[in-house]
Order: structure tokens, then sequence, then C-alpha cells
């Protein structure tokens, strides 16, 4: 379960190419970062995944089904949140098992264990304008689960927060993926975060964003930052990042 | 503005509000004793203070005066109020769907926004001959309606389509869709634009409630009795009724805001 497929994709703004011919799967419990130069269709390719925008070309399948429109089978995490200011964190979470229709006590159990689960008992009833950057991503996090889905997709959910806040988040983040395991698409252009979270990290190239390389990260979890392994993998992920940088510098 | 904001704002405002009374005072009394005179101007004839303050006190409620009776202020104050929630509960009711409807709906925005820019920029007043003209009754509740449905209109729009669309894409990838994504992410969105509408809406519903009241004659309401007592001559009564109907909007403006903020605490 959870097995996201790109065929062939593309995806066309105005008739030049964010994204061409991208080819690229999730395998079922995996967890991918997506790494790439800005403007390079990262975050276009995730929204194709999540339904929210149809390829010009290609086809997208989770689990054997093609991807038309938006699907509750995707978890979406977004950059800046995304959180519904006028409901509280509670109201946020429980968003999408009450589209669904589910029992109003069904409901509130799920999103207790949510909270819970993101680390933010005693916040329940906190709207968030009252909430920092990380807890507020957290609500992002448990808002997504809530709905059960099969696949997680995270638009580089840490980059507005701080340093120290980034790394707290990442180590939180594989807490809850280890208790809740579903495969993972996570978009980052820090090739630190990229190293610490992902079992394999995807290169991309400048714009067209298509595959340029990819890195399996077979370290043991939790992973030390500095470690030697990490440190050589960064190197060589920095140097194939370097190259697409570079090619978009001389194109300014 | 609100008063009484900042530091020391509140015995700043009391300060202000006693310094124009003074004022007011000094300069009728120069203007009766020939000592000064603003030109072209009769300032003789405006009611002091004082009189003013008996003038409110001693036409506030009801009296009969043998065969005949002579509503009070607070007669005159409800007589408008009503008409002005009427004429707004109308507006609220026509002005929120409409506005819905054409800040989610290019194709709706596209049917009436040639209506509704070329009306709205009718002023109510406009309206009060073809009121008194078509309708047989309930012209004054009609005017507030043209005063108020605009401001709640466009707020409406404005609120609808400042929705951000990061919102309904979340919205979207946790299962909802069409009437679901108009229920529980675009309106609620545009709730405090809608609200503001309706205050901006409700000031200019109270200021077309007390011109048609002129035009439009019931034995009743604001606008009806100032312009009665300055035909009458009794310009003490007719400013009394004035500074009501100043304190009364300030009233309705406060509430709003009240309730803005008790109930939509996340927006700001």
């Amino acid at each position: 379960m959870g097995r996201l497929i790109l065929k062939s994709v593309s995806r066309k703004f105005n008739n030049s190419f964010a994204v061409n011919d991208v080819n690229l799967e999730v395998n079922e419990g995996e967890f991918l970062c997506l790494l790439g130069p800005s403007g390079c269709g990262k975050t276009t390719v995730l929204r194709l995944a999540a339904g929210l925008d149809t390829p010009s070309n290609g086809e997208i399948f989770l689990d054997n089904k093609k991807i038309t429109g938006a699907n509750r089978e995707c978890g979406f995490v977004f950059q800046e949140y995304a959180l519904f200011p006028w409901r509280t964190v509670r109201g946020n979470i429980e968003f999408g098992p009450e589209v669904k229709g589910m029992q109003k006590e069904d409901v509130r159990q799920l999103s207790q264990h949510y909270i819970d689960l993101v680390g933010l008992t005693g916040f329940e009833n906190h709207y968030p304008h009252e909430l920092s950057g990380g807890m507020k991503q957290r609500v992002g996090i448990a808002r997504a689960y809530a709905n059960n889905p099969k696949l997680l997709l995270m638009d580089e959910p840490f980059g507005a927060l701080d340093a120290q806040t980034r790394n707290i988040m990442q180590e939180e983040l594989l807490r809850i993926w280890d208790k809740e395991h579903i495969s993972a698409l996570f978009v980052t252009h820090s090739v630190d975060e990229a190293v610490y979270l992902a079992d394999r990290v995807v290169v991309m190239s400048a714009r067209p964003g298509t595959v340029k390389e990819i890195f399996g990260i077979n370290l043991p979890r939790p992973r030390v930052r500095t470690g030697p392994e990490a440190n050589e993998l960064r190197n060589s992920i920095l140097k194939s990042l370097g190259a697409e940088i570079k090619k978009l510098m001389l194109q300014v | 503005m609100k008063l009484g904001s900042g530091k020391n704002g509140l015995i700043i405002n009391i300060f202000s509000i006693v310094g124009f009374i003074f004022l007011w005072h000094v300069l009728i009394v120069l203007a009766r004793e020939d000592i000064f005179n603003i030109p072209f101007m009769r300032l003789r004839d405006i009611p002091t203070p004082v009189e003013t303050w008996n003038a409110l006190v001693g036409s506030m409620f009801t009296r009969i005066y043998g065969p005949a009776l002579t509503y009070g202020i607070i007669n005159h104050v409800e007589a408008s109020l009503i008409r002005v929630i009427q004429g707004g509960v109308l507006a609220f009711a026509v002005g929120v769907p409409l506005g819905i409807g054409m800040g989610y709906s290019k194709l709706i925005g596209n049917i009436l926004n040639p209506m509704v820019e070329i009306v709205r920029n009718m002023p109510p007043m406009a309206w009060i001959p073809l009121a008194i003209f078509i309708l047989v009754s309930g012209g004054s509740i009609f005017i507030v309606f043209i005063g108020m449905v605009f401001p709640i209109i466009l707020n409406t729009i404005y609120g609808v389509k400042s929705t951000d669309p990061r919102l309904i894409d979340a919205a979207k990838t946790l299962g909802a869709s069409g009437s679901g994504i108009v229920m529980k992410v675009v309106i609620p969105s545009a709730l405090p634009s809608i609200v503001a509408g309706l205050r901006i809406g409700l000031g200019v519903g109270w200021m077309a409630i007390v011109a048609a009241e002129m035009v439009i004659r019931s034995p009743v309401g604001l606008g009806y009795f100032i312009w009665n007592m300055g035909d009458l001559g009794r310009y003490a009564e007719m400013v009394a009724g004035m500074i009501v109907i100043g304190v009364v909007g300030y009233f309705m403006n406060i509430s709003i805001l009240l309730f803005q903020k008790r109930f939509i605490k996340w927006a700001d």
C-alpha cells in the first residue's frame, strides 16, 4: 500500500516545461526525498501526485489506481502550514474525518489520538495564530495523518522554521512516521535534511525538472548527522546538486 | 475609531467632549449678546447645550396634550431602529448569497457585475421618489435595503476572492469538494469581510433611514422627528434629535465591533 508511480510525467505552464519526463517510484513504506535547485518543479511534482494539478503528459498511479483529481489517499503537508485559522487545533485535525462524514464520537477519538501522537496534548483548543511555527506544522502533520492516507506528501514542511526547531521537527517526524508507517514523498532544498530523513534521495535537474540522480541512504536510524557516512553522502549529493545550481546561475 | 484608546485616551476624550460643549455654549452666548458672530450665520438661533439637554429630557418620553399625542424620542429611535433592522436583515439575506456567488463563480460575477457597478453608484436618497411611487408601504425599509446591500455585496465578494488558495488546496486533499469547500472554507474565510460589510452597511443604512423618514412621512422615526421639530421652530428638540442619531449610530458600530472581537477571534 502507498506505492506511487510517475510515468514520464510532464507539466507545461505557458508553453514552457516546469517538469519534463519525470519517472519516479515511491515504494511501499519508503521515505523519499526530492531535492533540487529552486524552480526545478519539485512542488509541481508534489501537486501532481496529490491530484491538485494535472500532468500535461504522462500518468501517475497510486497503488495501481490512476490519479485524477484531488484524493484523500494522499495527506499533504504544506510549506506555510495552510491551517484553517478559524478552526482550533482539534478543529483542523478533524476537518478530513468531518468531511468524510464520520460519527462525532469517532472523529473526537481520532483527533485526540493524533493530537497526542504529535505532542499537542493540552493545546487542543488553541487557534493557529496562538501557536509557534513548529507547533503549527505538528498540526499540519496530524491533520494529514487523521485522514488515514496511504501516502504522505510534504512540501518543504520545515522550510519556514529556525535551524534548531527544524532539527527537532525532523526527529519528531521520524518518530511519528515510525509509529504510523506510510510511504512519504518529501520535498526539500536542504541536503542535510534529505540525508537525515530519507531512504532514497532523488536529485532533480534545473528547470525543466527531471530526475537526474538517485542516491540510496542505507544508514540505520536514528542517524548521526555528522557521521562519516552521512558526510560522504552529503558530499556526493552536493556535487550532483551543485552542477545543477551552476547551470541555473549561468542563466541568470 | 474606538474611544478611550492609548495612554490616557479616555481622559483626553472626556476633556475634548467637555471642551466642545463649552465652546458651543460660549459661541451661542456671544452671538446672542451681539459681541461676536460668525458672518452669514444666525448663531443666535442655535440652542445652547443646556437648552438642548432640557429639550432632550423633555421630549424623551411620550406625552399626551389633550387629544394630541406626541411621541417621545425613544419611540422615534425605536421606529427608526426597527426599520434599519428590517432593511438590514433583507440586505444581508440578499447581499451575502449574491456576494458569495459573484466572488466564487466567474460566470455569476460577469452576469451581475454590470448591474451592481451601476446601481451601487445611485445614492439611496435617489431612490426615495421611486420608492414613494411604487411601494405601497415599507418605503423607508427599502431605502435602508438599498443603502446596506451594496457594501455587503462588495465586502462579501472581496472576502470570497481573498480566500487563501492554499486553504482550498488543503481542503481538497482532505476530501472536500464543491459545496463542502464553499461551506467549510470560503464562507468562514470571508466571514470577517462579511461582518465588515455589515458594519459599513449599517452606517450607510442609518444615514439613509433618517433621510428617507424626512421625505416618506410617517408619524414616528428620527428623521421625521428632526424635520418636524425644524418645521415647528423647536430647534432645541431638533438638535437633540440630531445628537441622538449620532449617539445611536456610534453604539451600533461599537456593538458590531464587539461582536467581531468576541466571535471572530482568529482574524488578526
